[in-house]
Protein backbone atom coordinates (compact mmCIF):
# COMPACT_ATOMS: atom_id res chain seq x y z
CA UNK A 1 0.00 0.00 0.00
CA UNK A 2 1.24 3.49 -0.78
CA UNK A 3 1.78 5.78 2.16
CA UNK A 4 1.39 9.28 0.84
CA UNK A 5 -0.56 12.48 1.16
CA UNK A 6 -3.85 12.19 -0.67
CA UNK A 7 -6.57 14.42 -2.02
CA UNK A 8 -4.71 17.67 -1.86
CA UNK A 9 -4.94 18.86 -5.45
CA UNK A 10 -6.82 22.18 -5.87
CA UNK A 11 -8.84 20.70 -8.74
CA UNK A 12 -10.29 18.15 -6.31
CA UNK A 13 -11.15 20.89 -3.84
CA UNK A 14 -13.13 22.74 -6.55
CA UNK A 15 -14.95 19.54 -7.41
CA UNK A 16 -15.61 18.91 -3.72
CA UNK A 17 -17.31 22.29 -3.38
CA UNK A 18 -19.37 21.65 -6.49
CA UNK A 19 -20.55 18.24 -5.22
CA UNK A 20 -21.32 19.63 -1.76
CA UNK A 21 -23.25 22.63 -3.09
CA UNK A 22 -25.26 20.40 -5.41
CA UNK A 23 -26.19 18.05 -2.55
CA UNK A 24 -27.28 20.94 -0.33
CA UNK A 25 -29.46 22.42 -3.08
CA UNK A 26 -31.10 19.03 -3.62
CA UNK A 27 -31.81 18.84 0.09
CA UNK A 28 -33.33 22.35 -0.08
CA UNK A 29 -35.64 21.20 -2.88
CA UNK A 30 -36.64 18.21 -0.77
CA UNK A 31 -37.25 20.40 2.28
CA UNK A 32 -39.50 22.66 0.20
CA UNK A 33 -41.79 19.66 -0.32
CA UNK A 34 -41.37 17.84 2.99
CA UNK A 35 -41.58 20.55 5.65
CA UNK A 36 -45.38 20.19 5.86
CA UNK A 37 -44.90 16.63 7.12
CA UNK A 38 -42.96 18.01 10.05
CA UNK A 39 -44.89 21.20 10.69
CA UNK A 40 -48.47 19.94 10.63
CA UNK A 41 -51.46 22.18 9.78
CA UNK A 42 -52.27 22.30 13.51
CA UNK A 43 -48.73 23.49 14.29
CA UNK A 44 -48.94 26.10 11.57
CA UNK A 45 -52.29 27.31 12.84
CA UNK A 46 -50.90 27.66 16.36
CA UNK A 47 -48.32 30.12 15.03
CA UNK A 48 -51.05 32.70 14.28
CA UNK A 49 -49.92 35.58 12.09
CA UNK A 50 -46.43 34.08 11.84
CA UNK A 51 -47.77 31.07 9.90
CA UNK A 52 -47.97 32.91 6.58
CA UNK A 53 -44.35 34.10 6.79
CA UNK A 54 -43.11 30.61 7.72
CA UNK A 55 -45.08 28.99 4.92
CA UNK A 56 -43.83 31.43 2.35
CA UNK A 57 -40.24 31.18 3.59
CA UNK A 58 -40.09 27.40 3.55
CA UNK A 59 -42.04 26.91 0.31
CA UNK A 60 -40.78 29.61 -1.97
CA UNK A 61 -38.01 31.84 -0.71
CA UNK A 62 -34.38 31.03 -1.35
CA UNK A 63 -32.83 33.83 0.63
CA UNK A 64 -29.99 33.76 3.11
CA UNK A 65 -28.69 36.62 5.18
CA UNK A 66 -24.94 36.55 5.50
CA UNK A 67 -24.19 36.83 9.22
CA UNK A 68 -20.47 36.06 8.99
CA UNK A 69 -19.69 39.62 10.08
CA UNK A 70 -20.98 38.71 13.56
CA UNK A 71 -17.84 36.61 14.10
CA UNK A 72 -15.74 39.80 14.05
CA UNK A 73 -17.43 41.31 17.10
CA UNK A 74 -16.54 40.70 20.73
CA UNK A 75 -20.19 40.82 21.78
CA UNK A 76 -23.49 42.25 20.52
CA UNK A 77 -26.43 43.71 22.41
CA UNK A 78 -30.03 43.63 21.18
CA UNK A 79 -33.05 45.49 22.52
CA UNK A 80 -35.47 42.86 21.22
CA UNK A 81 -36.25 39.70 23.19
CA UNK A 82 -34.59 36.38 22.38
CA UNK A 83 -37.71 35.08 20.63
CA UNK A 84 -38.15 38.23 18.51
CA UNK A 85 -34.50 38.19 17.47
CA UNK A 86 -34.67 34.48 16.66
CA UNK A 87 -37.78 35.04 14.52
CA UNK A 88 -36.05 37.81 12.54
CA UNK A 89 -32.91 35.69 11.98
CA UNK A 90 -34.93 32.61 11.00
CA UNK A 91 -36.90 34.57 8.41
CA UNK A 92 -33.78 36.12 6.91
CA UNK A 93 -34.43 39.58 8.35
CA UNK A 94 -32.07 42.10 9.84
CA UNK A 95 -31.53 42.00 13.60
CA UNK A 96 -30.79 45.36 15.18
CA UNK A 97 -27.70 44.98 17.35
CA UNK A 98 -25.06 47.18 18.91
CA UNK A 99 -21.50 45.86 18.99
CA UNK A 100 -19.93 45.94 22.44
CA UNK A 101 -16.31 45.64 23.53
CA UNK A 102 -17.16 43.84 26.72
CA UNK A 103 -18.48 40.31 27.14
CA UNK A 104 -20.54 39.03 30.05
CA UNK A 105 -18.70 36.69 32.42
CA UNK A 106 -17.71 33.41 30.81
CA UNK A 107 -20.22 30.57 30.91
CA UNK A 108 -18.46 27.27 31.31
CA UNK A 109 -20.02 24.12 29.83
CA UNK A 110 -19.53 22.44 33.21
CA UNK A 111 -21.59 25.11 34.97
CA UNK A 112 -24.23 24.97 32.23
CA UNK A 113 -24.60 21.22 32.63
CA UNK A 114 -25.03 21.53 36.39
CA UNK A 115 -28.27 23.46 35.88
CA UNK A 116 -31.67 21.79 35.72
CA UNK A 117 -33.27 21.55 32.29
CA UNK A 118 -35.47 24.56 32.95
CA UNK A 119 -32.66 26.69 34.38
CA UNK A 120 -30.44 25.73 31.45
CA UNK A 121 -33.12 26.89 29.04
CA UNK A 122 -33.46 30.22 30.87
CA UNK A 123 -29.69 30.67 31.09
CA UNK A 124 -29.37 30.20 27.32
CA UNK A 125 -32.29 32.57 26.58
CA UNK A 126 -30.73 35.24 28.78
CA UNK A 127 -27.17 34.85 27.50
CA UNK A 128 -28.18 34.71 23.85
CA UNK A 129 -30.82 37.42 23.94
CA UNK A 130 -28.91 38.48 20.86
CA UNK A 131 -28.63 34.98 19.35
CA UNK A 132 -25.77 36.04 17.05
CA UNK A 133 -23.45 35.95 20.06
CA UNK A 134 -23.33 32.13 19.81
CA UNK A 135 -20.98 32.66 16.85
CA UNK A 136 -18.50 34.92 18.64
CA UNK A 137 -15.05 33.66 19.63
CA UNK A 138 -15.75 33.90 23.35
CA UNK A 139 -18.64 31.41 23.04
CA UNK A 140 -16.61 28.69 21.32
CA UNK A 141 -16.69 26.33 24.31
CA UNK A 142 -20.44 26.70 24.87
CA UNK A 143 -21.16 26.26 21.15
CA UNK A 144 -18.99 23.13 21.06
CA UNK A 145 -20.79 21.74 24.10
CA UNK A 146 -24.22 22.36 22.55
CA UNK A 147 -23.06 20.59 19.39
CA UNK A 148 -21.72 17.67 21.45
CA UNK A 149 -24.96 17.37 23.39
CA UNK A 150 -27.00 17.32 20.19
CA UNK A 151 -24.80 14.78 18.44
CA UNK A 152 -24.20 12.43 21.37
CA UNK A 153 -26.86 12.20 24.11
CA UNK A 154 -29.77 13.97 22.37
CA UNK A 155 -29.29 12.06 19.12
CA UNK A 156 -29.13 8.78 21.01
CA UNK A 157 -32.34 9.57 22.88
CA UNK A 158 -34.24 10.51 19.74
CA UNK A 159 -32.98 7.46 17.87
CA UNK A 160 -33.97 5.15 20.72
CA UNK A 161 -37.39 6.78 21.07
CA UNK A 162 -36.53 7.76 24.66
CA UNK A 163 -37.83 10.82 26.50
CA UNK A 164 -36.09 14.11 25.75
CA UNK A 165 -36.61 17.80 26.46
CA UNK A 166 -38.19 19.13 23.24
CA UNK A 167 -37.69 22.83 24.08
CA UNK A 168 -34.02 22.35 24.93
CA UNK A 169 -33.24 20.21 21.88
CA UNK A 170 -34.92 22.69 19.56
CA UNK A 171 -33.20 25.63 21.24
CA UNK A 172 -29.85 23.90 20.69
CA UNK A 173 -30.70 23.16 17.06
CA UNK A 174 -31.52 26.84 16.50
CA UNK A 175 -28.37 28.10 18.21
CA UNK A 176 -26.13 25.55 16.48
CA UNK A 177 -27.77 26.53 13.17
CA UNK A 178 -27.03 30.21 13.81
CA UNK A 179 -23.45 29.32 14.65
CA UNK A 180 -23.22 27.47 11.31
CA UNK A 181 -24.46 30.64 9.55
CA UNK A 182 -21.81 32.78 11.23
CA UNK A 183 -18.84 30.42 11.32
CA UNK A 184 -19.65 28.36 8.18
CA UNK A 185 -18.90 25.34 10.34
CA UNK A 186 -19.74 22.16 8.43
CA UNK A 187 -20.10 20.14 11.64
CA UNK A 188 -22.80 22.49 12.90
CA UNK A 189 -24.62 22.32 9.55
CA UNK A 190 -24.35 18.54 9.63
CA UNK A 191 -26.00 18.38 13.06
CA UNK A 192 -29.05 19.95 11.37
CA UNK A 193 -28.73 17.49 8.46
CA UNK A 194 -28.59 14.61 10.90
CA UNK A 195 -31.65 15.65 12.89
CA UNK A 196 -33.61 16.32 9.70
CA UNK A 197 -32.80 12.74 8.61
CA UNK A 198 -34.03 11.15 11.84
CA UNK A 199 -37.10 8.93 11.45
CA UNK A 200 -40.29 10.96 11.11
CA UNK A 201 -41.76 9.38 14.24
CA UNK A 202 -38.91 10.94 16.25
CA UNK A 203 -39.22 14.31 14.58
CA UNK A 204 -42.98 14.58 15.02
CA UNK A 205 -42.34 14.75 18.77
CA UNK A 206 -40.72 18.13 18.12
CA UNK A 207 -44.17 19.50 17.24
CA UNK A 208 -44.64 20.15 20.96
CA UNK A 209 -42.89 23.50 20.32
CA UNK A 210 -44.14 24.61 16.88
CA UNK A 211 -42.46 28.02 17.04
CA UNK A 212 -38.95 26.66 17.66
CA UNK A 213 -39.55 23.87 15.16
CA UNK A 214 -40.54 26.37 12.47
CA UNK A 215 -37.54 28.62 13.21
CA UNK A 216 -35.18 25.62 13.07
CA UNK A 217 -36.51 24.61 9.64
CA UNK A 218 -36.18 28.19 8.33
CA UNK A 219 -32.59 28.46 9.57
CA UNK A 220 -31.84 25.06 8.02
CA UNK A 221 -33.35 26.23 4.71
CA UNK A 222 -31.05 29.28 4.73
CA UNK A 223 -27.98 27.16 5.45
CA UNK A 224 -28.80 24.87 2.52
CA UNK A 225 -28.86 27.90 0.23
CA UNK A 226 -25.49 29.22 1.37
CA UNK A 227 -23.10 28.92 -1.57
CA UNK A 228 -19.79 29.10 0.20
CA UNK A 229 -19.10 26.15 2.50
CA UNK B 1 8.22 -5.90 25.70
CA UNK B 2 5.00 -7.41 27.06
CA UNK B 3 1.96 -6.44 25.05
CA UNK B 4 -1.74 -7.27 25.47
CA UNK B 5 -4.24 -6.87 22.67
CA UNK B 6 -7.56 -5.75 24.12
CA UNK B 7 -9.84 -7.27 21.50
CA UNK B 8 -13.58 -7.47 20.93
CA UNK B 9 -13.23 -10.98 19.50
CA UNK B 10 -10.70 -13.81 19.46
CA UNK B 11 -10.34 -13.48 15.68
CA UNK B 12 -9.42 -9.78 15.94
CA UNK B 13 -6.96 -10.50 18.74
CA UNK B 14 -5.21 -13.31 16.83
CA UNK B 15 -4.95 -11.19 13.67
CA UNK B 16 -3.05 -8.44 15.50
CA UNK B 17 -1.03 -10.85 17.66
CA UNK B 18 0.30 -12.64 14.55
CA UNK B 19 1.54 -9.35 13.13
CA UNK B 20 3.22 -7.98 16.27
CA UNK B 21 4.86 -11.29 17.10
CA UNK B 22 7.01 -10.71 14.03
CA UNK B 23 8.97 -8.49 16.43
CA UNK B 24 11.33 -10.90 18.23
CA UNK B 25 11.27 -9.07 21.55
CA UNK B 26 7.50 -8.82 21.84
CA UNK B 27 5.59 -11.18 24.10
CA UNK B 28 1.89 -10.90 23.17
CA UNK B 29 -1.22 -11.84 25.12
CA UNK B 30 -4.84 -11.50 24.01
CA UNK B 31 -7.52 -10.12 26.28
CA UNK B 32 -10.98 -10.74 24.85
CA UNK B 33 -13.63 -8.48 26.31
CA UNK B 34 -17.35 -8.52 25.74
CA UNK B 35 -18.45 -5.16 24.27
CA UNK B 36 -22.10 -4.55 24.96
CA UNK B 37 -22.05 -7.41 27.51
CA UNK B 38 -23.74 -9.88 25.18
CA UNK B 39 -25.34 -13.00 26.64
CA UNK B 40 -23.05 -16.09 26.38
CA UNK B 41 -24.99 -17.67 23.49
CA UNK B 42 -24.88 -14.48 21.40
CA UNK B 43 -21.26 -13.86 22.31
CA UNK B 44 -20.01 -17.28 21.26
CA UNK B 45 -22.21 -17.44 18.15
CA UNK B 46 -20.62 -14.16 17.08
CA UNK B 47 -17.14 -15.52 17.78
CA UNK B 48 -17.93 -18.61 15.75
CA UNK B 49 -19.26 -16.60 12.80
CA UNK B 50 -16.25 -14.25 12.85
CA UNK B 51 -13.93 -17.25 12.85
CA UNK B 52 -15.77 -18.78 9.89
CA UNK B 53 -15.62 -15.45 8.03
CA UNK B 54 -11.86 -15.27 8.52
CA UNK B 55 -11.54 -18.27 6.16
CA UNK B 56 -8.55 -19.50 8.17
CA UNK B 57 -10.51 -21.74 10.46
CA UNK B 58 -7.83 -24.37 11.09
CA UNK B 59 -4.96 -21.91 11.53
CA UNK B 60 -7.12 -19.88 13.87
CA UNK B 61 -8.04 -22.90 15.98
CA UNK B 62 -4.36 -23.87 16.26
CA UNK B 63 -3.43 -20.31 17.28
CA UNK B 64 -6.19 -20.13 19.89
CA UNK B 65 -5.02 -23.43 21.35
CA UNK B 66 -1.43 -22.18 21.47
CA UNK B 67 -2.29 -18.94 23.27
CA UNK B 68 -4.66 -20.71 25.67
CA UNK B 69 -2.06 -23.34 26.60
CA UNK B 70 0.55 -20.63 27.21
CA UNK B 71 -1.87 -18.75 29.48
CA UNK B 72 -1.88 -15.83 27.06
CA UNK B 73 -5.57 -15.83 26.22
CA UNK B 74 -7.75 -14.08 28.76
CA UNK B 75 -11.51 -14.18 28.26
CA UNK B 76 -13.24 -11.52 30.33
CA UNK B 77 -16.80 -12.16 31.45
CA UNK B 78 -17.22 -8.91 33.36
CA UNK B 79 -16.91 -5.37 31.92
CA UNK B 80 -13.39 -4.18 31.20
CA UNK B 81 -13.47 -1.55 33.96
CA UNK B 82 -14.78 -3.98 36.58
CA UNK B 83 -12.25 -4.31 39.47
CA UNK B 84 -11.86 -8.07 38.86
CA UNK B 85 -11.10 -7.48 35.15
CA UNK B 86 -8.57 -4.79 36.07
CA UNK B 87 -6.88 -7.15 38.52
CA UNK B 88 -6.62 -9.78 35.77
CA UNK B 89 -5.14 -7.19 33.40
CA UNK B 90 -2.60 -6.12 36.03
CA UNK B 91 -1.59 -9.74 36.57
CA UNK B 92 -0.34 -9.84 32.96
CA UNK B 93 2.25 -7.15 33.87
CA UNK B 94 2.10 -5.65 30.40
CA UNK B 95 3.99 -2.64 29.16
CA UNK B 96 1.53 -1.71 26.45
CA UNK B 97 -2.11 -2.47 25.58
CA UNK B 98 -3.38 -2.37 21.99
CA UNK B 99 -6.95 -1.21 21.49
CA UNK B 100 -8.97 -3.54 19.24
CA UNK B 101 -12.42 -3.53 20.85
CA UNK B 102 -15.38 -1.22 20.75
CA UNK B 103 -15.07 -0.17 24.38
CA UNK B 104 -14.42 3.00 26.36
CA UNK B 105 -11.44 2.93 28.70
CA UNK B 106 -11.52 4.38 32.19
CA UNK B 107 -8.39 5.63 33.90
CA UNK B 108 -8.06 2.48 36.05
CA UNK B 109 -7.98 0.24 32.95
CA UNK B 110 -5.44 2.45 31.18
CA UNK B 111 -3.12 2.48 34.18
CA UNK B 112 -3.12 -1.33 34.33
CA UNK B 113 -0.50 -1.06 31.55
CA UNK B 114 2.93 0.39 32.35
CA UNK B 115 3.07 2.74 29.35
CA UNK B 116 -0.64 2.87 28.52
CA UNK B 117 -2.95 1.70 25.74
CA UNK B 118 -2.28 2.47 22.07
CA UNK B 119 -5.11 3.30 19.67
CA UNK B 120 -4.86 3.22 15.86
CA UNK B 121 -7.21 6.15 15.13
CA UNK B 122 -8.32 6.35 11.49
CA UNK B 123 -7.76 10.10 11.25
CA UNK B 124 -4.92 12.56 11.44
CA UNK B 125 -4.47 13.97 14.95
CA UNK B 126 -4.60 16.55 16.36
CA UNK B 127 -6.87 17.96 13.64
CA UNK B 128 -9.47 15.18 13.47
CA UNK B 129 -10.80 13.79 16.75
CA UNK B 130 -13.96 11.74 17.25
CA UNK B 131 -16.11 9.81 14.81
CA UNK B 132 -16.26 9.49 11.01
CA UNK B 133 -12.96 11.35 10.79
CA UNK B 134 -11.94 9.70 7.50
CA UNK B 135 -15.15 10.97 5.89
CA UNK B 136 -14.75 14.43 7.42
CA UNK B 137 -11.16 14.64 6.14
CA UNK B 138 -12.29 13.83 2.59
CA UNK B 139 -15.19 16.28 2.82
CA UNK B 140 -12.87 19.08 3.89
CA UNK B 141 -10.19 18.25 1.33
CA UNK B 142 -7.63 17.14 3.91
CA UNK B 143 -5.25 14.16 3.83
CA UNK B 144 -6.45 10.90 5.32
CA UNK B 145 -4.46 8.47 7.41
CA UNK B 146 -4.00 6.74 10.74
CA UNK B 147 -2.53 8.10 13.98
CA UNK B 148 -1.26 5.70 16.64
CA UNK B 149 -1.31 7.37 20.04
CA UNK B 150 -1.61 6.59 23.74
CA UNK B 151 -5.21 7.11 24.79
CA UNK B 152 -6.49 8.87 27.88
CA UNK B 153 -10.05 8.85 29.16
CA UNK B 154 -11.11 11.65 26.74
CA UNK B 155 -12.16 11.33 23.10
CA UNK B 156 -8.87 11.11 21.15
CA UNK B 157 -7.22 13.58 23.51
CA UNK B 158 -4.26 11.43 24.66
CA UNK B 159 -1.16 13.62 24.57
CA UNK B 160 1.46 11.18 23.22
CA UNK B 161 1.43 10.46 19.48
CA UNK B 162 3.75 7.59 18.52
CA UNK B 163 3.29 7.69 14.75
CA UNK B 164 1.14 9.17 12.05
CA UNK B 165 0.79 7.75 8.54
CA UNK B 166 -0.81 9.50 5.60
CA UNK B 167 -2.52 6.91 3.43
CA UNK B 168 -3.79 7.33 -0.11
CA UNK B 169 -7.46 6.62 -0.82
CA UNK B 170 -6.52 5.34 -4.28
CA UNK B 171 -8.86 2.62 -5.50
CA UNK B 172 -11.30 3.04 -2.61
CA UNK B 173 -14.38 4.49 -4.25
CA UNK B 174 -16.75 4.40 -1.28
CA UNK B 175 -16.72 5.31 2.39
CA UNK B 176 -17.23 1.66 3.38
CA UNK B 177 -14.23 0.47 1.35
CA UNK B 178 -12.07 3.35 2.56
CA UNK B 179 -12.84 2.67 6.23
CA UNK B 180 -12.30 -1.05 5.83
CA UNK B 181 -8.88 -0.34 4.34
CA UNK B 182 -7.95 2.14 7.10
CA UNK B 183 -9.16 -0.12 9.92
CA UNK B 184 -7.25 -2.97 8.30
CA UNK B 185 -3.97 -1.05 8.73
CA UNK B 186 -4.12 -1.37 12.53
CA UNK B 187 -1.96 -4.52 12.96
CA UNK B 188 0.85 -3.25 10.72
CA UNK B 189 0.82 0.20 12.32
CA UNK B 190 0.75 -1.23 15.84
CA UNK B 191 3.84 -3.25 14.93
CA UNK B 192 5.56 -0.10 13.65
CA UNK B 193 4.51 1.82 16.77
CA UNK B 194 5.94 -0.92 19.03
CA UNK B 195 9.17 -0.85 17.02
CA UNK B 196 9.33 2.90 17.58
CA UNK B 197 8.67 2.49 21.31
CA UNK B 198 11.48 -0.02 21.64
CA UNK B 199 13.99 2.44 20.22
CA UNK B 200 15.76 4.24 23.01
CA UNK B 201 15.47 7.68 21.37
CA UNK B 202 11.65 7.68 21.02
CA UNK B 203 10.21 11.20 21.17
CA UNK B 204 6.44 11.54 21.26
CA UNK B 205 4.70 14.13 19.18
CA UNK B 206 2.17 16.23 21.11
CA UNK B 207 -1.57 16.06 20.48
CA UNK B 208 -2.62 19.67 21.06
CA UNK B 209 -6.43 19.61 21.12
CA UNK B 210 -6.54 23.34 20.37
CA UNK B 211 -5.20 22.52 16.90
CA UNK B 212 -8.20 20.38 16.03
CA UNK B 213 -11.88 19.77 16.48
CA UNK B 214 -14.09 16.92 17.59
CA UNK B 215 -16.17 15.40 14.82
CA UNK B 216 -19.39 13.44 15.09
CA UNK B 217 -21.26 10.79 13.19
CA UNK B 218 -21.91 12.05 9.66
CA UNK B 219 -25.36 12.57 8.13
CA UNK B 220 -26.61 10.63 5.13
CA UNK B 221 -26.43 13.64 2.82
CA UNK B 222 -22.77 14.35 3.64
CA UNK B 223 -21.84 10.66 3.43
CA UNK B 224 -23.25 10.62 -0.12
CA UNK B 225 -21.14 13.68 -0.93
CA UNK B 226 -18.02 11.89 0.33
CA UNK B 227 -18.90 8.80 -1.71
CA UNK B 228 -19.22 10.98 -4.80
CA UNK B 229 -15.87 12.67 -4.13
CA UNK B 230 -14.23 9.27 -3.71
CA UNK B 231 -15.77 7.97 -6.94
CA UNK B 232 -14.56 11.08 -8.80
CA UNK B 233 -11.14 10.74 -7.29
CA UNK B 234 -11.01 7.07 -8.30
CA UNK B 235 -12.09 7.90 -11.88
CA UNK B 236 -9.41 10.58 -12.14
CA UNK B 237 -6.91 7.90 -11.14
Amino acid sequence: MDLETALSAPVQLDRRQEVLHGALLRRRTELRKSWRHLLSPECLESLGSLAKDIESFLSWRDSIRDWRVAATFTWMNCDATFLDSLRVIALGGRVEYRPSDTTPGALSPVDLNRLSSNDRLNALYARYRCPLNIGTASEFDVAEELLRQLMVPDRAKLEAGAEFDVDLVLLKLNLVGIRAMIARDLRSLDALNYFYELPRRSLTRLRANPRFLAFWLCIYAQLLNAPDW
Amino acid sequence: MRVAIVAGSITAGIRIAKEIERLPTVDASIVVCNPGMKAPFRRWTREFLLALKSLEWWALTANVGGYARAGKLLILRRPLDDPTSIERLKSLQCDVGLHAANVIYREATISAFRLGILNAHIGILPKYRGRCVAEWSILQGDPIGVTVFFIDSGIDTGERIVLRKFISSNGKNSVAKLKKMLFGCDARLYRQALEALMRSEIRFEGNDILEGKRYYVMSGVFTKVVNEILRDSDNLG
